[in-house]
């Protein structure tokens, strides 16, 4: 089916956003611009050491301020009766406030409720604890060895998913999960190598820099109900778990979620809700809590990691690729289990190699817990995989494109997890950007200047591109409730949070395209859990494919009505008929007609109901061998990317300046195009920043550079001179009109086509993230052979690969 | 988080402020864009916090008695920025003020404040030294004046003594012939601090060599540095790639460079001289275009 041929009046086409206009004129109202009536407000004091035991916490000070209601510490958490003292979506390692010891810098370890912002402030940074310091550890690949300091003395598995219902942790280490995929012998195709590639490459944690910090209130009804509103993107997964903390029913408990003001993973799970609650609870008053900038940095951050990459090559061949990443779970695995199993099994690439073994593990070390940021840990694979892919290419003497073409995954092949592939747009994604970079190179402009630069002579220009590709996460499940009204508007209830992705606008084409509505007729309700039924979670660019099909199933059932009534009442058969513009006509004879309002009448013989409709949607998976990875199905379905980037390298200060950044995705169909493009633009944006400056900088265990003062974000002047977005509409026969989703795929290859440009411009290759200039013009002189002097070694790099 | 409770003292003469610093042991608060942020983080816990706002004399640009320009502690770097008299005089102090922060933290940043603040990091410290600029220091004591690059001693230590305040800074008058450029590299995203800065100021005689030329590192070592030795190198000669070669290779003997998020010291030490290079030849360049516009006005 082509665009063409299909005529849908909504889908497909670049409707507004519905949710625009609100925040265009600043009207939008978020968490923190909601008033909630006598409620107290919390502020936290943190530890100042990343590993150390609690010897004492002093409130006296803090109990004495003006206005405080309650100064709550770790230790008095432990004295609650019926309240689960830890959280966490894996295992419940996390403490709703630290007790026994602190495990990173900027621990919650005690809480302040007060009668306004400004005591509680006040007292929470009175607030004095005694330490007994314990050695710490930040690198992970230091942690996962024998005779690291250890975290956590035993893991108790959550039970919360079924994809990590079977964890268990690998106790007396730091290592809290080990995936292991295994295809043939990698070892021996490894031993029996012309070539072997091997490289270890690192990146730090960096920061989710939503622009909306993260807040929570909540408080207990007099019947024992708990409310909560708050910014996640899991507000089933909050109220689930709240129930259990607090040991009361699912029913009890309430969740509501504002559209949140970004997100990108950092408001996932659990974040402040356990604690507020707990508040609440200990003052039986409302209670709300307000994170500043300062503290997000200590809230959640993506995953560092350590990825050490095999690739042997025989007789011209690819014949083997080992891969070993030690993803950084900080001081609480949150989601990093699933990070290492998941997306643990795509760390070969995403190509068709013989020989296969991948080791994934999570490891905690001492700092910030790390989630899920915009790629769910793909970036940290792919930096490794498509530099390999290069890296071939050049012992090879082949051309990098023309290498991937070889060996990249196609309709019906078997991956290296014995599931087979579909639907996946990888070579047309491949074709994309290859054909623009190539196009573009012919007209090249005149060359952006380097800093102080007016001559051409010392720049070099170098162009790169790369794939890559994720897995939906599955199993998941997703249900909407539509709702038409008498006079042919709608309402869709569905719990998918709106954090600037767009979903809910998609939401509304979908409803209004099944109902021929105008697509400003449908409202789309925002998450409560009293109103809106279940949805897993609002992540991994899964909505739009999970939540667009229940939206589908729900609208469906609607339609069915308003067709059977409207046959009835014309004496036509139902499958004569179309649903367009508010009304039912027959396909043959347009004037019989009956529009919806009349429906109702004729249905209902009043008017003022309502038709309900409800739909659910699953994705599937097949647990894989724990010892091999394998699975007849490892995925619902898959997404692929592509980057292409051209750069100029200032050969005498390293600095790189982006010119030119290709995104191409594969997003099934669009839904809506310019929302399409939007997404992957933004995730390029994002990723440009992780690529050349962004890391959040540790020094003997504690962040540097945790405020926006010093932590560096893209700005408008950092963007490419052109930024090409391809769209690649490759139908996914399960989607929503042949949707899947597009909030990460821009995300997955731009790093590496920017390393593999530079490589091209200046023949150095890079591994250490994010490449900065003095890295760049390091490695040129490395190679050059005039290698910098001992002192160079001074600044430490900013990932954390084995030393 | 917010800032802690302290109480605001406003005085309206410098010799009051000067004395309520030094009776209550706390700091003057100019725009505040240094101060909140480290008492938000709490760096920096005052009890009370003496106000320069109400103080009236210490805001902005008029002419200098010397034939140059002054300009006041309290005047905004923006509003500095875009003051006809010092884009039309001193365009390398518009073009270097224009690349901080952005234009919110220039409406409240202060010229005093920048100075007072001592961070070696800051940009407009290199274009003032540039400039020649001098800098006015008062106290309940008295009035002094001293040289803008004697005024910075070391690692966020200046000559200012706690009690005193700075009034305004005094830029020596500009020659026809002269032309500037500050350039600002950043190591990370294009609006971060610097990496290193240099700030050129050139003096050509009518036959377009040059009669003395000012070099002012910023960001590089603990304090912003002024080359010693360019005259003996440029005096009399015209700007070429070798003769700015030549300049740039007084850093290796007199930079002593410092390491922090934005580089270590040996990157610093390897892209000094390059930037010391492009600045002076960029200078050069522009001279001509600067003479013209300077024509028109
Ligand atoms: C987001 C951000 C980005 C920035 N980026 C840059 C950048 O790129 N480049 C750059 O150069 N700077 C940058 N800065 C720093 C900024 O220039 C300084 O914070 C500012 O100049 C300080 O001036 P202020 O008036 O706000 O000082 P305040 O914060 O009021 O005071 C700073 C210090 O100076 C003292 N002080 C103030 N006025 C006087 C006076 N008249 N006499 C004696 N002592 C005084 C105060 O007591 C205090 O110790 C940035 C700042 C921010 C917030």
């Amino acid at each position: 089916m082509t665009r063409e041929s299909i005529e849908w009046s909504v889908v497909g086409h670049d409707v507004l956003r519905l949710d625009g206009p609100a925040k265009v004129r600043g009207v939008q109202r978020y968490l923190a611009d909601k008033v909630f009536p006598g409620a107290l407000h919390l502020a936290l004091a943190r530890s100042t050491h990343p590993h150390a035991k609690i010897l004492r916490v002093d409130t006296r000070a803090a109990g004495g301020v003006p206005g405080v209601a309650a100064v709550f510490t770790g230790e008095n958490l432990l004295a609650v009766h019926g309240v689960r003292p830890c959280y966490g979506p894996a295992f419940r390692d996390q403490p709703i406030l630290a007790f026994g010891k602190v495990r990173y810098a900027g621990e919650p370890i005690a809480a302040v409720a007060a009668e306004n912002r400004e005591a509680a402030e006040e007292a929470a940074a009175l607030i004095e604890a005694e330490y007994e310091e314990l050695p710490h550890v930040q690198n992970p690949f230091e942690a996962a060895q024998h005779g690291a300091p250890l975290l956590h003395d035993s893991l108790e598995p959550a039970g919360a998913f079924a994809d990590l219902m079977a964890l268990k942790g690998h106790p007396g280490t730091n290592i809290c999960t080990h995936y292991k995929q295994r295809q043939g012998d990698a070892e021996k195709a490894l031993a029996e190598a012309d070539h072997v590639l091997e490289d270890t490459y690192t990146c730090p944690p960096v920061s989710h820099a939503h622009l909306e910090p993260h807040g929570a209130a909540a408080w207990f009804e007099p019947g024992g109900r708990l409310i909560v509103h708050t910014t996640s993107q899991t507000p089933y997964f909050v109220r689930g778990d709240l129930a259990a903390i607090f040991g009361i029913a699912l029913a009890d408990v309430r969740v509501v979620v504002p559209p949140l003001g970004g997100s990108y993973g950092g408001k996932i799970y659990d974040k402040l809700e356990p604690l507020t609650c707990l508040m609440a609870k200990v003052t039986s008053r409302p209670v709300q809590l307000h994170l500043s900038r300062e503290e997000v940095f200590y809230t959640s951050s993506r995953h560092g990691a350590a990825t050490k990459i095999w690739t042997g090559i025989k007789d011209g061949k690819i014949t083997a690729r080992k891969v070993e990443v030690f993803y950084d779970a900080g001081a609480y695995a949150e989601v990093g289990p699933r990070i290492a199993q998941k997306t643990g099994s795509t760390a070969p690439g995403p190509y068709k190699f013989p020989n296969v073994s991948v080791d994934a593990f999570c490891v905690y070390t001492n700092k910030t817990p790390s989630g899920p940021l915009r790629g769910f840990g793909v970036p940290q694979l792919a930096i490794a995989y498509e530099t390999h892919m290069n890296k071939a290419a050049t012992i090879l003497e082949k051309d990098p494109v023309a290498l991937r073409r070889e060996y990249v995954l196609e309709e019906g092949d078997l991956y290296s997890t014995g599931s087979p592939v579909t639907s996946i747009g990888l070579r047309a994604c491949l074709d994309s950007v290859s054909r623009v970079v190539e196009k573009t190179s012919e007209n090249r402009p005149a060359p952006t200047l380097g800093p102080g630069l007016t001559q051409e002579k010392h720049i070099a220009r170098g162009r790169g591109i790369a794939l890559g590709f994720k897995s939906v996460i599955s199993p998941t499940i997703s249900n909407a409730i539509v709702e038409l009204n008498s006079d042919g508007s709608a309402i869709v209830r569905s719990a998918t949070v709106e954090m600037g992705q767009g979903a809910t606008t998609a939401f509304a084409q979908i409803a209004a395209e099944e109902l021929g509505l105008d697509v400003n007729k449908v409202h789309v309700t925002t998450p409560d859990t009293d109103q809106s039924p279940y949805d897993t979670l609002t992540a991994g660019s899964r909505s739009t494919y999970h939540m667009g099909n229940a939206v589908i199933g729900a609208a469906r059932q609607i339609r069915e009505k308003l067709l059977e009534t409207a046959s009835e009442a014309l004496e036509i058969p139902s499958e004569e008929f179309e649903l367009r513009e508010g009304r039912v006509f027959s396909r043959s004879l347009p004037e019989r007609a009956i529009a919806i309002p009349e429906i109702f009448l004729k249905r209902f013989g009043a008017p003022g109901t309502t038709l309900t409709g409800e739909g659910t949607f699953q994705g599937h998976a097949v647990k894989a061998d724990p010892e091999t990875g394998q699975t007849p199905r490892m995925t619902e379905h898959w997404f692929a990317g592509a980057s292409g980037a051209e750069v100029e390298v200032d050969t005498e200060t390293g600095f790189v300046k982006v010119t030119r950044l290709v995104s191409s995705a594969d997003v099934g169909r669009a839904i809506n195009p310019r929302h399409c493009v939007e997404q992957v633009q933004g995730a390029a944006a994002m990723t440009l920043g992780f690529a050349l400056f962004e890391s959040m900088r540790i020094e003997d265990g504690r962040l540097v550079n945790g405020s926006f003062l010093e932590y560096p974000l893209t700005a408008f002047e950092d963007m490419p001179r052109e930024f090409i977005t391809d769209i690649v509409e490759n139908p996914l026969e399960s989607g929503p009109y042949g949707a899947r989703g597009v909030g990460e795929t821009g995300t997955m290859a731009l790093k590496p086509a920017i390393v593999n440009a530079i490589h091209d411009a200046v023949d150095i290759w890079l591994k250490d993230m994010p490449v900065t200039p003095e890295k760049v013009l390091r490695a040129m002189r490395e190679a050059s052979g005039a290698a910098p002097g001992k002192e160079a070694s001074g600044a430490a790099p900013d990932g954390e690969g084995p030393k | 988080m917010g800032v802690p409770r302290f109480e605001l003292l406003e005085p309206v003469t410098y010799e009051e402020a000067s004395r309520l610093i030094s009776a209550h042991e706390t700091i003057p608060l100019a725009g505040g864009t240094a101060i909140i942020s480290m008492m938000r983080q709490r760096l920096f816990n005052p009890s009370h916090i003496v106000s320069l706002h109400k103080i009236s004399g210490l805001g902005g640009v008029s002419p200098a008695k010397s034939g140059g320009l002054s300009i006041g502690a309290m005047a905004t770097l923006r509003s500095v920025e875009i003051h006809p008299a010092v884009r039309s005089q001193y365009p390398l102090l518009s073009e270097t003020l224009s690349s901080v922060a952005n234009v919110r933290v220039r409406w409240s940043a202060t010229v005093g404040g920048n100075l007072a603040h001592g961070d070696y990091r800051l940009d407009p410290p290199g274009a003032l030294i540039a400039l020649g600029a001098r800098v006015r220091l008062g106290s309940a004591r008295g009035e002094r004046e001293l040289q803008l690059e004697d005024f910075f001693r070391g690692f966020f230590e200046t000559a200012k003594e706690d009690d005193e305040i700075i009034l305004g800074v005094d830029l020596p008058p500009t020659d026809e012939e002269a032309s500037g450029h500050y350039l600002k590299f950043t190591s990370h995203a294009s609006a971060d601090w610097p990496c290193v800065g240099v700030a050129v100021y050139i003096k050509e005689n009518f036959s377009g060599k040059c009669e003395s030329a000012r070099v002012v590192l910023t960001a590089a070592a603990q304090t912003p540095l002024l080359l010693e030795g360019v005259d003996e190198i440029l005096s009399g000669e015209a700007v070429t790639e070798a003769a700015a070669q030549k300049v740039a290779d007084l850093t290796h003997s007199q930079l002593d460079s410092i390491e922090d998020s934005s580089g270590s010291t040996w990157y610093k030490r390897e892209i000094a001289p390059v930037l010391v290079r492009r600045a002076l030849l960029e200078a050069a360049r522009r001279k001509p275009k600067a003479r013209d516009e300077r024509r028109k006005n």
